[in-house]
């Protein structure tokens, strides 16, 4: 159907939508928005804009900029975004194309699987942290067992620490995002690949052809949102590495945390300002394919 | 012919099972070490081994029955997990699938710039809107109650509920509202009789994301939350931070614990997962 | 489902409105204790106020020890502090902060009188600079204080073939004796990969600044003078750092402390120590044996849990002082005074004050800080002579340490070493040393320049 001709349909019924009940459809449109523009004024507008308030002092700037540990920290935070984010969607659509396969022991599997997303990070993460012990941890104590060598002091290292930092996250975050595109690939009506099986498509026609042109905005714009979140993710490096060894693995949402524990509200506002260049084209972006 | 699409067959199988099985391990092997904890004798699990010596179910004993300091509230904060959670996907789902059927079936006017809007929530960080969100919860007198928790989670939750949902009600053929507008039905009976219907999987993906979302919070209920009766489990875990000398067992068995309903409320719901629209193809 | 929210909305702000006009309210924010005791303790106290004072109703949070300031910064910010609030966190992160910036009430009235009662050291830190006002006042009150001990499993030892009259009492041999000799000697008899010394280096931990500052200490550096002002430029200092960044670092570049310590956390020395991969380690408060002593009384564990929690607390541990300072003169303790305030906006201010003055009374204050375990010692000179101090020897040994003086920490003159504590500064620079191959000497260079910058 053409965009011309949905157009009309579509007047046509508005009409006789208008004509049958009291209400227009415009208005009922209206009614539908209301609750979530009621939610958007009073706790997004006006939050967001305290922020800004709370940091307008260009001042802050100076001082963010003399912390010593300000610019490695917003290339850890770049590459955390880059690196973790992509790795992490591209295994996610590779999962939801697994999870779609009907046998007893994938169902069973993808229970299992969501458990990581159930778990509270506190116990989670510390769990981890345990098991990264270069003394008495589990895998060291297996590496030993194993080789009768040391392994490496895991935390020690600023890029091990920061990539077991990123491991950490996509464990976590990795089910939620399969899941996403899993909703995505069921959406996709079956026909479509009834019909290609027919002509002999192989697996990879199937995603080339007709997978992948229908989750490609959604793909996209989940690896957008995906860094937006993570620019908030504290969790992951905080409860880990605590931004050690010698503050080499911060990320811009620990160094906020920290100032925050100090009552600097307005340097902690200034680092998410700061934040906003990494942001602000993904927003914008995203802003744009949804225009489309 | 037979033999090709046997070999066909067991291919597939065990090309599902080399995902599988990395699959099962990446995510079991860490919970794995935290079930170690949680049936190790206390201390024990910190000597590297990979089964303990002597198991034990204490460590659920005390938990279930609160014998601990850090957790003499654990069922009435796990409730209170439970109940946050559960308002918070029930309210995002009827907020979001309201705004996401306006914008993508009744095309109303503005509805992009509806969604623009709402992305633009995520503009800054959550974490770092902790701060701002209390205080405009002090404005409104929301301070220290459940509500407030639960609304600043909907917020969180609804731009990417209302995106995910309007991306999967694009994809519905416009022919059956027009057949039920035809048939008299009003936009509301369209959106509870066919529209929803229609969006199953979404809403159970949307809904446990929401539902998850508040399940873990931490940095909004510790801020928004004001007594420990009215604490959710997460935070009340941060207890064990508190000190350096935790019952470490004690935390991971409370939480190996905490991942089981959401687990189970996901694995309730999943098998509506796959039939949704597919189902609803045919009929329509 | 709008109404429904309004509807809750409502319902809430109704209940809210109502309480607060049939009693008077008192909100108190109070850090969540660790043990059971120290929260019954409190939960006491504040009973025995509203029995006292029927009209009065208290509103307690409590929230764990590291969501104290953020939660007590958001509510400041909004407006709507607690009318009294206390965390173990504030000494070190905020009050001296907040006392500058004129967010404190002065509660000299409410001090002076009962300034007797406590220790000179102690209320010191309590006595805190404000820049609106421009003057030196008590705005905040002392509950209790906590300072660096050394730990050591005395079977440990005895199975690497020493005595405990081998240890030395001199600073250079003392540690040299945990290093070179025990820890070859324990590895032998073991035949586990055991390490002499824990020696906490973590840049997220608080138990590595506070541990070094205490061999800054022994060198007799002076980092501020009492007005705050800073004493780095004195070559002296730049010496007397040297000294102290190389002797703490030594421990780890010679292999003595376990690789991993360089990434410690706050509780990373304590479970290294209770699985026996330390023989010995230093620490502030002596958590480590009172996590013993809790095991033995703790009634949910095993019989044998609870003799071997018996067992390590009266045979196995023990606690002690420091070695001699390098110039032969004996320690001075460098003393970690909590305290807590009553904010300038605080809505109840005369009610906070009179509930204070209750709290900080010997038979509310002591059980409270005994309720602790030995984990915090007294600011009040009665409650130190308390009977429970001489109980047993780790009590004794902490006892014996503050009494024989204590230092307070810089941050109480210029409060702005809690910004450097909490960069972790001390840690930073033991990194730059052990990690990166940098020179003690250019460390403390920088280490040096660093302070300037932030404290200058």
């Amino acid at each position: 159907m053409t965009a011309t001709s949905i157009e009309t349909a579509r007047r046509d019924t508005t009409r006789r939508a208008r004509s049958s009940q009291g209400l227009s459809k415009e208005a009922w449109g209206r009614i539908f928005v209301t609750p979530y523009v009621l939610i958007f004024l009073s706790l997004v507008v006006f939050p967001v804009g305290y922020a800004f308030w709370l940091a307008r002092d260009p001042q802050l700037y100076v001082e963010l900029a003399k912390d010593p540990v300000f610019l490695r920290t917003a290339i850890n935070t770049l590459i955390f975004l880059l690196v973790a984010i992509n790795v992490k969607m591209m295994v996610a659509l590779f999962l939801s194309g697994f999870f779609t396969h009907k046998r007893w022991w994938v169902k069973v599997l993808a229970v299992l699987f969501v458990l990581p997303w159930a778990v509270p990070s506190i116990p989670t993460i510390i769990s981890m942290r345990f098991m990264l012990n270069p003394e008495w941890g589990v895998i060291n104590q297996l590496i030993f067992k194993l080789t009768t060598e040391d392994g490496p002091n895991w935390l020690n290292d600023p890029t091990l620490a920061l990539s077991l930092s990123m491991v950490v996250h996509i464990w976590k975050s990795l089910p939620f995002w399969t899941l996403i595109l899993l909703a995505g690939r069921l959406a996709i009506p079956l026909e479509l690949y009834e019909a290609a099986s027919v002509d002999g498509a192989g697996p990879w026609h199937r995603f080339r052809f007709i997978t992948w042109p229908s989750m490609r905005t959604l793909y996209v714009t989940c690896t957008l949102l995906s860094m937006i979140f993570t620019v908030g993710d504290f969790n992951s490096v905080y409860l880990l590495t605590g931004g050690g060894p010698a503050d080499l693995t911060h990320v811009l949402a620990t160094l906020g945390i920290r100032y925050l524990r100090l009552d600097q509200v307005g340097l902690a506002m200034a680092t998410i300002v700061v934040a906003l260049p990494f942001v602000l084209p993904l927003v914008f972006f995203m802003m744009k394919r949804l225009s489309r | 012919m037979n033999t090709r699409k046997l070999l066909r067959n067991v291919s597939l199988e065990s090309g599902l099972l080399l995902i599988g099985i990395p699959v099962f391990l990446w995510t079991m092997i860490p919970l794995y070490h935290m079930f170690l904890f949680a049936i190790s004798p206390k201390d024990a699990a910190f000597s590297g081994q990979l089964w303990p010596t002597n198991p034990t179910l204490r460590n659920f004993e005390i938990v279930f029955q609160q014998k601990h300091h850090f957790l003499y509230n654990f069922w009435l904060q796990m409730w209170n997990s439970l109940w946050i959670s559960s308002a918070t996907a029930v309210i995002t789902l009827m907020v979001a699938s309201a705004a996401a059927f306006a914008i993508s079936r009744l095309r109303m006017k503005g509805g992009r710039l509806v969604m623009n809007f709402a992305l633009f929530t995520y503009f800054i960080p959550a974490a770092f809107l902790a701060v701002p969100m209390y205080k405009t919860m002090t404005i409104y007198r929301l301070q220290g109650s459940d509500l407030s928790l639960i609304l600043a989670m909907v917020t969180i939750a609804s731009p990417y509920a209302i995106w995910i949902l309007r991306q999967a009600s694009d994809k519905l053929p416009v022919e059956l509202d027009e057949a039920a507008l035809i048939d008299g039905a009003s936009p509301f009976q369209l959106f509870r009789l066919v529209y929803i219907p229609l969006m199953v999987p979404s809403l159970i993906a949307v809904g446990t994301y929401a539902l998850l979302l508040a399940w873990n919070e931490y940095l909004y209920a510790f801020l928004l939350l004001q007594s420990e009766k009215t604490l959710t489990l997460p935070v009340a875990l941060g207890n064990f931070l508190s000190a350096d000398d935790s019952p470490w067992e004690l935390l991971m068995t409370a939480g190996f614990i905490y991942a089981l309903p959401p687990a189970a409320i996901y694995y309730a719901f999943r098998r509506y997962m796959s039939s949704g629209l597919t189902a609803g193809a045919v009929k329509g | 489902m709008r109404r429904a929210i309004a509807a809750a909305a409502a319902l809430a702000i109704a209940l809210s409105a109502g309480q607060a006009l049939a009693q008077e309210k008192l909100t108190v924010l109070w850090v969540k204790g660790f043990y059971k005791s120290e929260d019954d303790a409190l939960y006491a106290a504040i009973k025995a106020y509203e029995t006292k004072n029927p009209g009065v109703k208290i509103e307690l949070s409590q929230y764990a020890v590291q969501d104290m300031i953020p939660k007590s910064v958001a509510a400041l910010d909004a407006g709507a502090p607690p009318d009294i609030a206390y965390s173990d966190t504030y000494d070190v992160q905020v009050a001296g902060k907040w006392a500058f910036d004129g967010k404190l009430e002065d509660l000299t009235d409410l001090i002076t009188p009962m300034k007797d009662r406590f220790e000179a050291v102690a209320l010191s830190t309590a006595f805190l600079y404000n820049d609106k006002a421009k003057k030196k006042s008590y705005y905040a009150f002392p509950i209790k204080q906590q300072t660096l001990h050394i730990q050591y499993w005395k079977d440990m030892l005895a199975q690497a073939g020493f005595k405990e009259s081998d240890i030395p009492g001199t600073w250079k041999e003392y540690w040299s004796f945990w290093c070179e000799k025990v820890q070859p000697a324990s590895r032998k008899a073991t035949g586990q990969r055991t390490y002499g010394i824990g020696s906490p280096m973590g840049v997220e931990s608080t138990d590595s600044f506070q541990s070094f500052l205490s061999w800054v200490d022994a060198y007799n550096v002076k980092l501020v003078d009492d007005s705050g002002k800073l004493l780095v430029d004195d070559p002296k200092v730049k010496a007397g750092l040297v000294n102290a960044l190389r002797d703490y670092t030594e421990v780890y570049t010679k292999g003595c402390s376990p690789p991993s310590s360089t990434t410690w956390k706050d509780p990373d020395n304590n479970v290294a120590f209770h699985n026996r991969t330390t023989v010995m380690t230093h620490n502030y408060t002596i958590s480590i044996a009172a996590k013993w002593l809790d095991d033995a009384n703790n009634e949910q564990l095993t019989a044998e849990q609870r003799a071997a929690g018996r067992k390590a607390y009266d045979e196995l541990i023990a606690t002690s002082g420091f070695p001699k300072k390098p110039d032969g003169s004996p320690m001075v303790y460098r003393t970690a005074v909590k305290v807590g305030v009553i904010f300038q906006d605080s809505k109840n201010k005369a009610r906070a004050k009179d509930f204070l003055k209750f709290m900080l009374e010997e038979a509310n204050l002591r059980p409270y800080v005994e309720g602790a375990l030995g984990r915090w010692f007294p600011v009040t000179k009665e409650s130190q002579k308390s009977a429970f101090w001489q109980a047993d020897k780790h009590r004794k040994a902490v006892y014996d340490q503050f009494t024989a003086g204590t230092t307070p920490f810089e941050f109480t003159k210029n409060y702005k070493f809690t910004i450097l504590n909490n960069e972790n500064v001390w840690a930073k620079a033991m990194n730059r040393v052990v990690n990166e191959k940098v020179s003690v000497d250019k460390a403390v260079d920088e280490l040096i320049a660093r302070i300037k910058e932030v404290a200058g």
